[in-house]
Parts: structure tokens; sequence; C-alpha cells
């Protein structure tokens, strides 16, 4: 069914400038990359056919009404219910006065005419050095006429200035007023009951994509399984392998493998699943084969040693000790019997016979020289 | 007018001119030949060579044709008597004398001052507790008999002492107690002496024959295990032995002349219980292991009679004193030897039959007719790792610890996963007992550093504060690092 709107839109053609579009369509490519180190290059080869679409869609241009209608009737495969409409408005048409179709007709050359130079293209100027005149969005002002004073306001800059004022106290009172009433939606932390071991840890990029946000982790404790005996345990890890941490008695497993979180995380429960079924399985309980735990590493918890503290007990015992020694020492010198290296070899010297120095032939020196 | 140069300067020997100057005496009689001027006929005073044939040196001859370069015959000549000079290099050492400096045991210093209160160590001495830190000094005959042994070490400091003298400790007596109750049980202790770098190991070992050559026991010592096993003697197959084992004859040769110097008054007084037609001389039964040992002249006969003393020594129900075997550097006794078989495997140090006789004695295979003890020790310099034995001795002393009675203690178990442990070297360290070595208490520490300071070692009053001083240096009184921090260094 045709309506009446579908005829405006057909009317309205004619003032349809896709040169405007092409313009735009310019000035898209060119705000994607604002800095190149490329060579500016024309359209692709998709961009043309585009172009050729658009050539074809505006190959006629319509002053006025009637000459579209014409146009329209000239065409084989309307309909008979648009051909009638089409006729009837082209009869309308014609009973227009002809001073106000030569008025139409005027207003359209001079709408045209006027918009001539806001349809022109936009081109980098060819010889701009790294498009300076191009203008700049992150900019707070648009930097056009902004240091024109005009002596009835304040400067470009500073309305901007203001306007990034406001925007922080427009945080500032969503944080105040807004923001603890978050609280209300808080839920008190319930810790995990026995039936809930397995522990998931999903990762979340804030809606944006990316490839580890499919990634699902699951940790558990093997002693926290219920119904397992201790051999069943114990091969529950063997069975984990080096995903098993004998530091921290965890096993820890993850899966990418498919495409969507739900997918992944519903793998790694149903692996869960046949391990534990497994390790129940007593057909062999991998009795002969000692716990692997090569993969880790661990570490020594070094700690400052209970016996090296000072208590005021060690101290009173340290003191007691010296005092002592003290007095050892102080008893040893009274008697005497505190030994001296240096005394010593000066008793020695003094006891020892000193031999008369023998002379001996200085020609011999001379010869040993030589 | 007198000339900006002097003239005789510009004058060149060659001219015929000898240079004269001042000269000291002994430069007249040094360098009469230099001083001459070159172009003279030189004619040495004594020559094998015809004078016809010995052509006049040249100083300068002039070129045959132009074409020659103008210079030729020149030299030049740096140092005026370089060439009459000979570097003396003094004499150069003949072969092996290097190796005898390094190894030479010095056991005395005449420079030393005598130390008055320095007693010899008596036969009971070491057992008792009471000289637990007193420094006693070796009998003469024990110090030959060590030296004969080759206990004493090139790294020990007996060289700076009048008389070698050592510091019995708590570790010396507990030691002596145990060889002396196996002793008197006919029992024979089975121990390894293990501790850290320098804590006193081989000085412990060297303390045991003391005290074993004190109370007339027969000592055979195996002064270093990597002698043995490190490829570095002749080795041979035994024959009609499976699987395969290996002698080697010149290291038993000269064992056999160590045991026989050291215990040379034991074994005159000990006799063989059976006749020995196999050896390459005839001992009938009832011979002194003296003459037996004697047989030994040559290496290739040395296996035989090392192996016919062994049999005499281990005999049962026979008289024999107490027996004393010991070891150092255990670790290469238990690892895979330097040695290749013919088919170019290496051979497991456990199948030379020396260091087999050693671990079947250590394991507790032999027993000696009237006890004795079977002592090794670890060393932490030049060991090589041994992961079971390792394993083996960290066992004994925790086990040792827990039947003392320590709670908490845990046996340490094998890796499983790991390959490099040895079956045999456990099977010998399965029922020995460890002696750990540490560092000494500070009293022994004392009378250490004591007689160092009355031998004049040590230029210090040794108070408790000098003591402690270079106790905690030592890392709590490790002997060789407190020689380090106090004996061996060149303040004076």
């Amino acid at each position: 069914m045709t309506s009446p709107a579908h005829f405006l839109r057909l009317c309205l053609r004619p003032s349809r400038r896709v040169p405007n579009l092409r313009a735009a369509a310019i000035q898209q490519s060119i705000l994607r990359r604002p800095l190149s180190t490329t060579q500016w290059r024309s359209a692709a080869a998709d961009d043309s056919a585009n172009k050729n679409e658009v050539q074809e869609e505006i190959d006629e241009e319509f002053g006025n009404p009637g000459e579209f209608l014409r146009k329209f009737l000239r065409d084989e495969s309307i309909t008979e219910e648009e051909r009638g409409l089409a006729t009837r408005m082209l009869e309308d048409w014609r009973q227009v006065p002809p001073n106000k179709q030569a008025q139409f007709d005027r207003l359209t050359t001079e709408v045209n005419e006027a918009s001539a130079d806001l349809r022109r293209p936009v081109r980098a100027k060819r010889n701009s050095f790294w498009n300076a005149e191009e203008v700049d969005s992150d900019l707070i002002t648009d930097e056009i006429g902004e240091d024109d004073f005009e002596e009835d306001d304040m400067m470009a800059m500073g309305h901007a200035k203001l306007e990034e004022h406001r925007e922080f106290r427009e945080y500032a009172r969503i944080a105040v007023w807004e923001m603890p009433l978050l609280s209300k939606l808080a839920k008190p932390f319930q810790p995990p009951t026995q039936e809930e071991i397995l522990r998931f840890r999903y990762t979340t990029y804030l809606g944006e994509f990316h490839p580890a946000d499919r990634k699902v982790v699951v940790e558990f404790c093997p002693t926290d399984m219920p119904g397992l005996t201790a051999a069943q345990q114990l091969k529950l890890k063997k069975l984990a392998g080096p995903r098993y941490n004998p530091e921290k008695d965890i096993i820890k497993m993850s899966c990418e493998r498919f495409e969507h979180q739900a997918q992944n995380k519903r793998y790694l429960g149903d692996l869960v699943d046949k391990m534990v079924a497994t390790a129940k399985d007593p057909t062999d309980m991998f009795e002969d084969l000692p716990l692997d735990t090569r993969h880790h590493k661990f570490k020594p918890k070094l700690k400052f040693p209970r016996d090296w503290y000072l208590t005021e007990q060690r101290k009173t015992q340290l003191e007691a000790q010296r005092k002592q020694a003290l007095l050892l020492d102080e008893e040893k010198r009274t008697e005497g019997a505190l030994i001296d290296g240096v005394d010593t070899i000066q008793q020695a010297l003094l006891a020892a016979k000193v031999e008369e120095p023998v002379p001996v032939l200085r020609g011999r020196l001379i010869r040993g020289r030589r | 007018m007198s000339t900006p140069n002097c003239l005789r300067c510009l004058v060149r020997p060659s001219a015929g001119i000898p240079v004269s100057g001042p000269m000291s005496r002994t430069a007249t009689t040094a360098t009469p030949i230099a001083a001459l001027p070159l172009t003279r006929t030189l004619t040495a005073p004594f020559s094998t060579t015809a004078a016809s044939n010995a052509a006049p040196r040249r100083a300068f001859q002039p070129a045959a044709s132009t074409k020659g370069h103008s210079r030729v015959g020149k030299k030049l000549q740096l140092g005026k008597f370089k060439k009459d000079r000979v570097a003396e290099r003094g004499r150069v050492p003949q072969p092996g004398e290097r190796k005898a400096y390094r190894k030479r045991i010095t056991l005395s210093n005449d420079n030393a001052i005598p130390v008055p209160w320095l007693t010899d160590l008596a036969p009971a001495d070491m057992t008792a507790a009471e000289n637990t830190a007193r420094v006693l000094a070796l009998p003469e005959e024990v110090q030959d008999q060590l030296r004969a042994g080759e206990a004493f070490k090139t790294t020990q400091c007996w060289g700076m002492f009048r008389k070698p003298a050592v510091l019995v400790r708590k570790e010396t007596v507990n030691l002596a107690n145990q060889m002396q109750e196996s002793a008197d049980n006919r029992k024979t202790l089975r121990l390894v002496v293990t501790g850290d770098k320098v804590a006193g190991k081989s000085m412990m070992l060297l303390q045991a024959m003391a005290h074993a050559h004190l109370n007339n026991w027969i000592v055979i010592n195996l002064p270093e295990a990597h002698e043995i096993t490190t490829a570095s003697t002749e080795y041979a197959p035994i024959p009609n032995t499976d699987p395969v084992q290996y002698m080697q004859p010149v290291y038993v040769l000269k064992l056999i002349h160590a045991i026989k110097r050291a215990n040379e008054q034991v074994l005159s007084k000990t006799y063989t219980i059976q006749a020995h037609p196999e050896l390459p001389q005839n001992i009938p039964s009832n011979t002194p292991l003296l003459a037996l040992a004697n047989v030994a002249k040559e290496a290739d006969g040395a296996w035989p009679v090392f192996q016919a003393l062994w049999n005499e020594l281990t005999a049962q129900k026979a008289n024999r004193p107490p027996i004393l075997l010991c070891l150092d550097g255990l670790a290469h006794a238990m690892k895979v030897s330097d040695y290749r078989s013919p088919s170019f495997e290496r051979i497991h140090s456990h199948d030379l039959a020396l260091v087999r006789l050693f671990t079947d004695a250590l394991g507790g295979g032999v027993q000696f007719p009237a006890g004795g003890a079977v002592l090794a020790a670890t060393s932490r310099n030049n060991a090589p790792r041994a992961p079971s034995m390792e394993l083996a001795l960290a066992q004994r002393e925790a086990e040792a610890r827990r039947g003392a009675g320590a709670a908490g203690v845990e046996v340490p178990q094998k890796d499983p996963f790991f390959r490099g442990y040895d079956d045999r070297v456990e099977a010998v360290l399965r029922s020995v007992r460890v002696l750990r070595v540490a560092g000494v208490d500070k009293l022994e520490a004392r009378a250490l550093m004591e007689y160092w300071a009355a031998s004049g070692m040590l230029r210090a009053t040794v108070d408790e504060k000098t003591v402690t001083e270079k106790w905690t240096l030592a890392g709590s009184g490790v002997l060789g690092e407190m020689e380090r921090a106090a004996l061996l260094t060149m303040r004076i």
C-alpha cells in the first residue's frame, strides 16, 4: 500500500543533495586517521563502487514537482493505483498559478546556489604541514575565535574551564549522594558451605572482547571432597599430576578450550566429577606410584630463630655469663695464670742465650751477587 | 768557545775509540768485554773449536753491494750489557721434587717456644672425661707411627709448634670411649665421622689412631680414598673372581709398607696361625706377621701378601690385638670409580678389592677377632656428590637422635623420583654410627688458644674477650676457622 509519506519522500528527492554525503564520507575517512605516516591514497575499489551507485541515483535533477511527476508517469513499472495518484497530483500542480511555479523554480535554484559552498567536499590541503589546519577534537574549546574578546562575556577558555568544573562537581555529587545508596544492594559475605568446595574464577574485561575472558579456573582441596577415603584422596592427587600444589594442598585447573565461559565451566565441573569417580574406582589405586611433587618448588620459610630473641631472661643469662667470664679472667690474672702471647715471646727471648754473630767473608757475598 | 754538544757523545763505539767513563770497581771486573771496542778480535780463553774455524766477530760489515740496505748489520741494542748477562734461575727442581715439597709434613718448629705444662698422651688419657679441653702432646714413637701411616695432613698446622699436640675434645673422649668399649667387648665399632668444613674430621681420625697406637692396636690407614678410586694408580683384575674385582698392586705395596712401619712392634708379637705356601716366600705357621708383611717386595706379589695378612689379622679364635681400620674422604669410596673395565665400563668403587675390603668391614661383614673399629671420615673439600651416602648419614643421625628421645625428629626419606642413589652404598651404611664433629665450645677454644699463645704463635692475651672474639669469628668455634682467624694471620 502506497502511503502519502512515500510520495512526500519522492517529491523531496530532488532537494536531497548527495554531494553532501560524499563530503561527509571523505571527512570521516580523514578523521579516522588523524596522524598517519603513510601517504594519502584515493578511495579503494569498494568505495568507488559505492560512488557509482550514488551517481546512478542522482543522475537526474528536478527543478519542481511537476517535472518529477511527469518523469514518474513515464515509468512503465508503476502500479495503476500509483499512476492514478500521480496523475491527480500532476493535475493539482498544473492548477498552481504560473508565477507561483516560477517562484518555486527560483527558490530551488537559490537554495542550490547558496548551499554550494557547504556541499563542497573538504580536502586536505596539499601543502599543509602535518594537517596543522585540522580541527582538534580533544581540546576543551573549539579554538575558533577564542582569542577574540567581545567585551560582553568571558573568553571561551573560561567557559570551557567552568564546564570542566561543572563536570567534576557532577561526579562528586554522584559520589556523595548516589554511591552510598549502592550499599543497600550489598550482600553479606556467606562463607562457602561444605557442599561448595569448588572455587571458580572468571575474568571479565567489562564488556570488551578479550581472548582471555572465556577462561575459567577451578580450585579445590582434595581433602574437602566428601566421601573420599585417604587412599582415594591420594589417588586424586596423583591423578591431578602437576596441577596439584603440595604446599597448599590444592588442585588448580583451568579451561579456555570453548568459546563461552559457561561451556568452559561446565567442562571443568564434568572433569572434576570424572576425576572423583576415577579416584573412587578401586581397580588400580596407583599404590606403586609415589606422589610426584617434582613440579613444585618448596619455598623454605625462613624465620628468625626463637633462641636468638633477646628476651629479659636471655639478657640476664648473658649478663651472668659475662660476669662469670670476667671473674675467671680476674682470678687467673691474680694467680698469674693468664697467658699473654707477647709476654711469653719476650721472656723466651730473654731466656735464650744470644749467640755471637759469626763474621762472613765479604768476597763471597760479591761473588754471590755476580 | 765551547761546543754546545759534547764531542765524545757523538763518537760511536764502532769508530775504534773506547768509551771511557767513571766506573765502579765491581763493574770493571764485570764488564771488560762489553767495554772493549767491538772491532777487536775476541778470543775465548777456552774453546773446543779450532782456531781457524772460529771466525772473528765483526760488529760492522759494510754491505757487499750498494743494493743492500744501508743499515744492514746494525742492531738495535737497548741494554748495554744485555747480551752477556745470563739470567740466573737457580737450580731447576728435580722431577717429583715440587710434589715432595708440597706434600712434606713438618712436625716441629725450633723457633716455637716449648710449652712448659705440655704432657705426653698416656694410653688412657683420651678416654678420661677430665682431660676434655686439654692439649696433650703426641709421644715420639706415636708420632713416627702416625707419620708412617700418613695420618698427618699437609693442611694441618703441625709445623708451627715445637712438638705435635692435640686438643682433647668432647667428641674425642666420646670416640675413644666407644672404641675402647667395643674392644673390651670384642666387637667392632663401625662409625663415620662427619661434619662441616675444617671442623676437625681428619683430626678426629688422627686422634683415634693415636689412641689405637697407644693401646697397641693394629692400625691400617687408607689416608685418602681418592688415591684409590680416581684412577691414579695401577690396577689389574683379580683372577677367578666373579663379579670381577680389581687389585691395585702398587698402592697395596705402599700400604703394606706403611702398615709394617706403623705397627712394627705389634706385628712382631703377632704370629700366623696357618702356613702360606702360595706366597713367593714360604711362610710357615707361627711366624710373626711382620715377616709375612716383609714378603711383599714388589708390586707384583703385593696383593696376595696383603690378602694373606688380612686373613691372618681377621682369623677367628686367634690371639690378635684389636684392629683399627681408617679411611678418609669416604665419598670417593662411595661412588663409581674412574677406572674402566676391559669393556670400557666404569668400575664401581666397591669392585676394587681394597675398597671392598674396607666397605665390607664398615658394613659389618667382617668381625675382628679381638674387636676393634672401622672408622671413616667424610671430606668437605675434595668430595664428589654421593647422594646415597649423604642420605644414609642423615638417616642414621636422625635415627640416633630419635633413639635418644628427641621429639619431632623426622628421618629423611629417599626421593622416589631421583635416579642417583646407589644400593650398594646404602647397604654398606645401613647400620653405621655417625659422629658429627661441630665447633668446639669456649672452654676448649680457650685451652687451644692458651697453647697457641704459650707457643708464641698468638700475640694476644688469652682472656675471655679474645677467646669469644675468635670463637665467634670462627662460626661458633669451627677449629679450622679459628686457626684462620687467630693463628694463620700475619698480624704481628
